[in-house]
């Protein structure tokens, strides 16, 4: 008898070796003009997500155009200077996507940004006169970058806000790789990096938002060591005293927001700091210009496009993977 | 030890409480695995396993055409999936238990095969979405 | 715990039997009218079953990992054992815990010993496709175990009643 109940026993511990489960941490912080989630699984989760929020300000400290002491401020105030290392890279890589995408992304745009103060306290129209000499700072010809030496025409400004979002969680991607973390979802704003999977047998489900109604989803993609970037006029809007509408992406050829025939731009991709620049991009090139460019950069990234028309359109490479959302008014379509 | 002559032969009403633990088991088990994945549910989403590593997640209702998966391994075999469901159309496997199960439609069903280890499951997409961009 | 060579030859002789009815039972192939994988009418159960209460909880075991073992090695097939083994030993526990309940008879012991050797079966699928899916099976499996832990039950009584009068262990 005593025999059976110690078999019985040792049978019932050998049970309580299955509550051997993953552990998570997840933390909320405010950085880069954004709320910022991040959430990590396994051993190292803690470990990881902590590196990961310092990663994050110290690239604001670095970066940001809000912070007088960060090295982009600086180097707009003095009009040049010396960055790290890292910041000369991404100043590079800015440069290069201004130049892939013909100036539809462009970091130049600083100076007529700020003029219209979309994001700030004080929106405003400039006048036509003003946006036309403000033009005249905008291109990428104005910036010489050489090593870390970085040189500006005079009045010229940069603003890597579109890009800083992307290149942080390239770098979080890096992070949690040395520190052993191989389950995570991490979400800066509009900017998601998904690592690895959700657990043993799902990816991580990315829900894009639907533009005409900040409540409900447009569609679903799961999606495993990937990034993901919407950009959106629906997301940072003024309304003039007149009624009109003016969103907060720009067009740098124009120095007027940009009137597309698109609401939302979601970029996939392996690489986070080219997803954010892409979907800044093809929403200022809007739909025919956005669709030709990935066509010719395939295998880059994939897309998908929420157009005014009610469409969702996105590459064949989601087929299969992105779900459309029951009730949304959207007409789903692959791109061919 | 009870000794053969004590051994009760005869069926008695205290067995009828194992039966009905067992029932109570078979429908706490079917609530909890049919039902929570949402019967019906406007996602249906077929994810093939082989050997516990997923190879395939295709969300059904989005299909515009039907898709055919081809496993290779010691067995082999072709699956079909359409909107409404997903079966396994042949199969190099001794027992064929897999065609067997003909076509399943809903959340929560699965066709297996033990000798190739594949596991083709129905799961209903209503899971939670981990984060939202836009 | 030591068991006397009659004891022993008996040992063999209904490991010997669970084997035969064990193959007998993959002859009935079950699966093209319920296609589940792994569904049994359980008929090497009924070794398992008589064993308990004639030999005891030791012999009993023997018995049952001895035809586990074997079995695997004479169907050439490796992941069976863990099929049987898991759904054999899983049933073994249940029937030795239900039997120690006097007001249960041999029927109600055998249709948890069945339900018990489904659970471990379905738990061993699960752990061999690296998948929940087969818990769906299970509604349906623990019902037929209802029916095979039943006829088990039935059939071990039979035996026990036709040998009242049979002194197997000369005690």
């Amino acid at each position: 008898m005593k025999r059976l109940f110690a078999i019985l026993l040792a049978v019932a511990m050998l049970f309580s070796l299955t509550a051997c489960g993953d552990s998570s941490y997840t933390t909320d912080i405010f950085a880069m003009d954004t709320v910022m989630k991040l959430t990590a699984n396994g051993a190292n989760a803690q470990a990881g997500v902590e590196a990961a929020v310092r990663e994050i300000n110290l690239l604001e400290s670095q970066l940001s155009n809000t912070i007088a002491s960060s090295e982009i401020s600086q180097l707009n105030a003095g009009g040049s200077g010396t960055v790290s290392e890292e910041t000369a890279q991404l100043l590079t890589a800015a440069l290069t996507y201004a130049q892939k995408t013909d100036g539809a992304f462009d970091m130049t745009i600083a100076p007529v940004v700020s003029a219209w103060g979309i994001t700030t306290d004080t929106p405003r129209v400039p006048s036509q006169e003003e946006i036309t000499s403000l033009l005249q700072l905008v291109g990428s010809q104005h910036v010489t970058v050489s090593g870390t030496a970085v040189t500006l025409d005079a009045g010229c400004s940069v603003d890597l806000g579109g890009i800083a979002k992307g290149y942080a969680s390239d770098r979080i991607a890096a992070i949690f790789a040395e520190n052993g973390v191989t389950s995570g979802v991490v979400s800066l704003g509009g900017n998601v990096y998904a690592c690895g999977m959700k657990d043993r047998k799902t990816g991580w489900r990315v829900a894009i938002q639907d533009p005409k109604d900040s409540a409900n989803y447009a569609a679903v993609v799961t999606l495993s060591n990937q990034f993901a970037v919407t950009s959106g006029g629906y997301q940072r809007y003024f309304t003039a005293e007149d009624g009109t509408v003016y969103q907060h992406i720009i067009d740098p050829a124009t120095g007027y927001p940009v009137k597309s025939d698109l609401t939302s731009v979601t970029i996939i991709g392996t690489n986070g700091t080219m997803c954010d620049a892409y979907s800044t991009a093809l929403y200022v090139m809007g739909q025919e210009k956005a669709i030709a460019y990935w066509k010719a950069h395939s295998d880059e990234f994939d897309l998908v496009l929420i157009n005014a028309g009610g469409q969702v359109l996105y590459t064949p490479n989601l087929e299969g993977n992105l779900e459309s959302v029951e009730g949304s008014s959207y007409a789903y379509q692959v791109i061919r | 030890m009870r000794t053969k002559s004590s051994a009760k032969l005869k069926p008695c009403w205290w067995d009828a409480l194992v039966v009905a633990a067992v029932l109570l088991l078979a429908g706490g088990v079917f609530f909890l695995f049919y039902l929570s994945n949402g019967s019906g549910s406007d996602h249906l989403t077929a994810v093939i396993t082989h050997k516990g590593e997923e190879v395939e997640r295709v969300d059904l209702t989005s299909l515009t055409a039907d898709k055919t998966v081809t496993i290779d391994g010691t067995y082999g075999m072709t699956i079909l999936l359409s909107t409404d469901g997903a079966q396994v159309i042949s199969a190099q496997c001794p027992t064929q238990d897999c065609v067997h199960t003909g076509k399943i439609s809903r959340a929560g069903q699965s066709i297996v095969c033990l000798p190739e280890q594949v596991v083709i499951q129905l799961v209903g997409a209503k899971s939670d979405i981990d984060v939202v961009i836009g | 715990m030591k068991l006397t060579t009659r004891q022993l030859a008996l040992c063999a002789v209904l490991t010997a039997l669970a084997l035969g009815l064990s193959y007998m039972e993959g002859l009935f192939p079950v699966s093209l009218l319920i296609p589940l994988p792994g569904i049994k009418l359980g008929l090497a159960n009924i070794v398992t079953v008589f064993a308990l209460y004639e030999l005891g909880v030791w012999p009993a075991l023997a018995i049952l990992v001895a035809r586990c073992l074997l079995g695997s090695v004479f169907a050439g097939n490796a992941s069976a054992l863990i099929f049987s083994m898991m759904g054999g030993v899983l049933a073994m526990l249940v029937m030795i815990v239900l039997r120690r309940l006097r007001h249960l008879s041999i029927f109600g012991v055998s249709i948890g010993g069945a339900a018990a050797h489904n659970i471990g079966q379905i738990g061993a699928a699960i752990i061999t496709l690296g998948s929940t899916a087969p818990v769906g099976y299970l509604p349906v499996l623990l019902v037929v175990a209802l029916f095979t832990g039943a006829l088990t039950g039935f059939v071990v009584s039979l035996l026990f009643r036709a040998m009242k009068n049979v002194h197997l262990m000369h005690e």
